[in-house]
């Protein structure tokens, strides 16, 4: 199967941005990252330790891998690119869906900084699931064909709009659900 | 092919704006739970009875100051025991209230905080929220004590070591109702209103 170079584009850039975003959001307050990727108990404490800082640098590598392969590198590269965020998303749902196994559901995602905890959810699971089903899609063979003005707009306005709704997904699924659903239990 | 150009260009910015109104749509959704969220009464039916003794434990403030929660006070003062939590959004909109009480209400009242957790956290919030001037305790047995279901929570203690007041309190009105309530000498405002009916019936 073959996508075409827009799609591909998009969802490379799409992922470039959400990576970078990651790795912003880890480096802005390392030690509290630290402390939550400790918490998830999917290495030994020690290891862990260490393996926390790798983590936003991976992302950031991951990020600019995504953002500039498309472009100029070879077709393998773009692939390799493609399939390490793809497998980066699938470890994070898979340590997620560990410790929700685990029962532990107070657990702090990391995702965001010290003021901003937010305990771990399925949904988390399959969002993530989900966007590395997309970045292993663009791992496919492109399609070779000129790009014109046109594409620059369906790039342009595809990001946009899957930035806004990851926003709009992620209060709705993080935020507002869980209470809605505390306030049914209330008296 | 213009014009499937300039269809195409119209649908893109159609289709932003509306990811755009999507998402102020799920902004505004959050302030609204925010505002009705724990709306609970202040008075809860089960547990400590408001007029008997409050519980009495000893605690240390974060600063290592030992306390006598709910003891009896040589020095006439009240105390409001405020439960609240680094991740409870409904605390932090309290917070600036909680301050403003405390100077105003300085003549006759202690204003304590209490929370359960990490203490790295309890700090954190402390310093960021500029909570200073409060004697602020971490204690799981002193919410366990007083029957803390929701957060914020208040208690009210008298100088006498009585609990006068004790419930949800998640507005500057709640929280001054409980002021009102030790003010005439009512539990609550729903005994104000028993008492109120009694004398017009005598």
């Amino acid at each position: 199967m073959l996508l075409d170079p827009a799609a591909g584009y998009l969802l490379d850039l799409g992922g470039a941005l959400l990576f970078a975003a990651a790795a912003a959001h880890k480096l802005r307050d390392l030690p509290a990252f630290t402390e939550a990727f400790v918490a998830f108990r999917v290495l030994p404490d020690a290891w862990a330790r260490r393996a926390a800082r790798l983590v936003p640098c991976v992302e950031l590598a991951t990020a600019l891998a995504l953002a500039l392969t498309p472009a100029s590198a070879s077709a393998a590269t773009r692939r390799a690119a493609a399939l390490a965020a793809s497998g980066l998303l699938l470890a994070y749902a898979s340590a997620i869906a560990l410790n929700l196994v685990r029962g532990r559901r107070e657990l702090d995602c990391g995702c965001g900084g010290r003021r901003d905890r937010r305990p771990i959810a399925s949904w988390m699971v399959w969002r993530n699931v989900m966007i590395a089903a997309a970045l292993g899609a663009a791992a496919l063979p492109w399609t070779a064909r000129p790009l014109g003005p046109a594409d620059v707009l369906t790039v342009a306005g595809g990001l946009t709009v899957a930035a806004l709704l990851y926003a709009a997904v992620d209060r709705l699924c993080g935020e507002i659900a869980p209470r809605a659903l505390a306030m049914r239990g209330m008296p | 092919m213009t014009a499937l150009a300039v269809s195409n260009l119209t649908l893109w910015l159609v289709v932003i704006a509306l990811s755009v109104a999507l998402l102020a749509v799920v902004r505004q959704l959050g302030v609204l739970h925010e505002r009705i969220a724990p709306v609970g009464a202040l008075m809860l039916a089960n547990g400590l009875k408001v007029g008997e003794s409050a519980p009495q434990i000893a605690v240390q403030d974060l600063d290592g100051r030992a306390l006598s929660v709910g003891a009896a006070r040589a020095d006439e003062r009240a105390t409001l025991l405020m439960f609240v939590s680094p991740t409870c959004p409904v605390c932090k909109a309290l917070l600036p209230v909680l301050k403003s009480s405390l100077t105003a209400e300085r003549h006759w009242l202690d204003i304590v905080l209490a929370s359960d957790g990490e203490v790295a956290d309890q700090r954190e919030f402390v310093r960021a929220q500029r909570l200073g001037e409060f004697a602020y305790i971490v204690s799981a047995p002193l919410g366990i004590a007083y029957q803390v279901s929701r957060l914020p929570f208040a208690a009210l203690i008298d100088s006498q070591g009585v609990l006068r007041a004790r419930g949800i309190v998640n507005s500057r009105e709640h929280l001054e109702s409980l002021f009102e309530a030790k003010r005439l000498g009512f539990a609550s405002i729903q005994d104000y209103f028993e008492a109120a009916a009694k004398k017009r019936a005598a």
